[in-house]
């Protein structure tokens, strides 16, 4: 139905707006719904067929990978094994708790501190500056930068032998000894968060500046006349102003966060052992390395149903109040 | 009513100062960094000065004996462009369909791309790669440009709805009582009012395939299909600190495209990026 009438659509293409203005016969409902919206109907199409056979297959494939003994270099075809693959992740892998745990630090650690510095920066560029425009273009380049570029900056910063950190933090007597940042199981983790947060605040902070902008000086100026420090208008009136924005880019962060591999990749390859592997790089891992698809496809699974709890519970706790 | 002080002045672009050296500072190192020559480079009192500059590192991460950037980075642009001419060509198409559709299902569209922009990667990549791997387009650049549409089509179609939304109706009644048929309509009287957003949309789309890290990292591996990221990769996973001043510059490289694009697209881009995120 829909196909045949695409097609007459699309001979003839001009809308004829008049009732009872159609040649033959009594126009039918779906004749006129076409008139109407076929056009932008077949506009939408191309992509909307496309990211149902690129991504939302794709996806929906992944979990059934999960429930198949299936490795793409043997020559063995796939077969059905249930949750044999979940059971085997859950119970007898030793590095998939820890991995798990990893995932939950890394993305409530950067998700965090991005809404923290995000914010704080935001508010620095909403003051009343010369070239504020200049300020807000300059902030966003670390979150234009290829996430290989970022990995190098902070690697050579934190060098075990020749780096910044290493040097500036022995020179005021923090450290006695260099560290081999990347090298600890403990000390890579810093070296991580500062990195997602100094490439990931940006974007908040381009949000929540927009936000700002939305809250009129009267406001301000009425809390400034009853008397109120800066401090107060800060929790009392602008934070809870901007409240809403805050929500939207917090999910935003922890579901790209959730499923970002590219980071951590990048900067430690889930190491030193599997001292930083999350659930992403740990799909790669399976995939890639050990080229168990249908133990991917679990890890895969599960970081996805875990993403879907933990969005729930946060969405409930800090998502939009209907009062 | 805020009136200035001058505590308050240097309150103001002391915090800017904190702020910016945060954002700029560790690119600066890089830059700095690259410059130096290797005594320099690995000195026990770093120095943000660079006395005697070299060009040699550059040399080595352009030159075919060394990283080879000049090809790497013709790769990527090849696959970027091509990226950014699809992505723009049906995000135009479909942004247009998007905002003046008004029949049902508007919102379970706008609610798809919305997922399809979150579902990225892990979630994605083993099914990619093997339909890649049956239809023998594994380590070619077609691939790379099929499974980049991924990450820039939803954003890109919705980014382009908000810039058609500003044009007013009126118009394209106009047009069509002129006797324009509704294609001829959008190409020479819409597209002409959105060619900012259009341009913005392919920019965005060339940063992001420039950007990506993952999908070249599973989908590529010969020279003539490797792109910058995966190159670079590869010589840190193997050199690692034996050649950080080649590595270095080689990001600073890498990093002048994007910077650049970005710079001319910046406007219309956060115009559209904040004025999607803040509505909702």
């Amino acid at each position: 139905m829909n196909q045949t009438g695409t097609r007459r659509r699309t001979a003839d293409p001009r809308p004829t707006r008049q009732t009872g203005a159609t040649p033959a016969g009594r126009p039918g409902r779906g004749r006129r719904w076409l008139q109407k919206h076929g056009f932008w109907v077949l506009l939408m199409s191309p992509v909307l067929l496309y990211l149902l056979v690129a991504q939302f297959y794709p996806l929906v494939e992944t979990v059934r990978l999960s429930v198949f003994d299936h490795r793409p270099t043997s020559p063995e075809p796939q077969s059905f094994t249930g949750l044999d693959n979940y059971r085997e992740l859950f119970t007898e892998d030793r590095n998939f708790w820890r991995v798990v745990r990893n995932s939950f630090l890394w993305v409530l650690g950067s998700t965090g501190l991005q809404l923290i510095v995000g914010t704080t920066i935001a508010l620095v560029l909403n003051q009343r500056l010369r070239l504020r425009g200049l300020w807000r273009g300059l902030m966003l380049i670390p979150w234009v930068m290829p996430v290989i570029v970022v990995a190098i900056i902070w690697r050579w910063i934190f060098d075990g032998q020749h780096g910044l950190a290493n040097h500036y933090l022995t020179q005021i007597g923090l450290l006695d000894e260099p560290i081999v940042w990347l090298g600890s199981e403990i000390w890579v983790w810093p070296v991580l968060l500062l990195t997602a947060t100094w490439m990931g605040s940006p974007f908040i902070a381009l949000m929540v500046l927009a936000a700002l902008q939305g809250i009129s000086r009267d406001v301000l100026e009425a809390a400034a006349v009853d008397g109120t420090t800066a401090r107060q208008r800060l929790f009392h009136v602008i934070l809870p102003m901007i409240r809403p924005t805050l929500f939207v880019a917090g999910m935003i962060a922890v579901v790209l966060t959730w499923f970002k591999f590219e980071v951590i990749w990048a900067l430690t390859n889930g190491g030193p052992g599997f001292a930083t592997s999350i659930l992403p790089t740990y799909v790669y891992t399976q995939a890639f390395q050990r080229f168990d698809f249908g133990m991917a496809g679990a890890v895969a699974a599960t970081a996805m149903a875990i993403v879907l709890v933990v969005a729930g519970i946060l969405a409930k706790l800090f998502g939009p109040r209907k009062d | 009513m805020f009136r200035d002080s001058a505590v308050r002045v240097i309150g103001r672009y002391g915090s800017l100062v904190v702020v910016m050296g945060f954002i700029l500072l560790p690119g600066l190192w890089l830059l700095v960094s690259s410059l130096k020559t290797n005594q320099t480079i690995f000195s026990s009192t770093p120095s943000w000065l660079v006395e005697e500059g070299t060009l040699d590192h550059y040399a080595w991460a352009l030159g075919g004996r060394g990283l080879d950037m000049t090809r790497l980075m013709g790769n990527t642009l090849i696959v970027c462009v091509l990226t950014a001419a699809i992505t723009a060509f049906f995000a135009c198409l479909a942004g247009y369909g998007l905002a003046r559709y008004q029949g049902k299902g508007a919102r379970v569209a706008i609610i798809g791309l919305l997922i399809a922009q979150m579902v990225q990667g892990p979630m994605i990549m083993l099914p990619w790669y093997q339909i890649a791997m049956n239809l023998q387009l594994l380590d070619t650049r077609t691939i790379l440009v099929l499974i980049y549409q991924t990450m820039t089509l939803p954003a890109a179609v919705w980014l382009m709805s908000g810039f058609f939304k500003n044009v007013p109706t009126e118009l394209e009644d106009a047009a069509q009582m002129d006797g324009a048929g509704r294609l001829r309509t959008l190409t020479s009287v819409i597209l002409p009012l959105t060619k900012p957003g259009l341009v913005a949309v392919g920019l965005y789309a060339f940063i992001l395939a420039w950007n990506d890290y993952q999908y070249a990292l599973i989908m590529t591996n010969s020279s003539s299909t490797r792109t910058v990221q995966i190159g670079i990769a590869q010589v840190m996973e193997s050199m690692g600190a034996q050649n950080w001043g080649g590595i270095l510059a080689a990001g600073v490289l890498a990093v002048v495209p994007v910077v650049v694009l970005f710079a001319l697209a910046q406007r219309y881009l956060i115009q559209g990026l904040t004025a999607g995120a803040v509505k909702n």
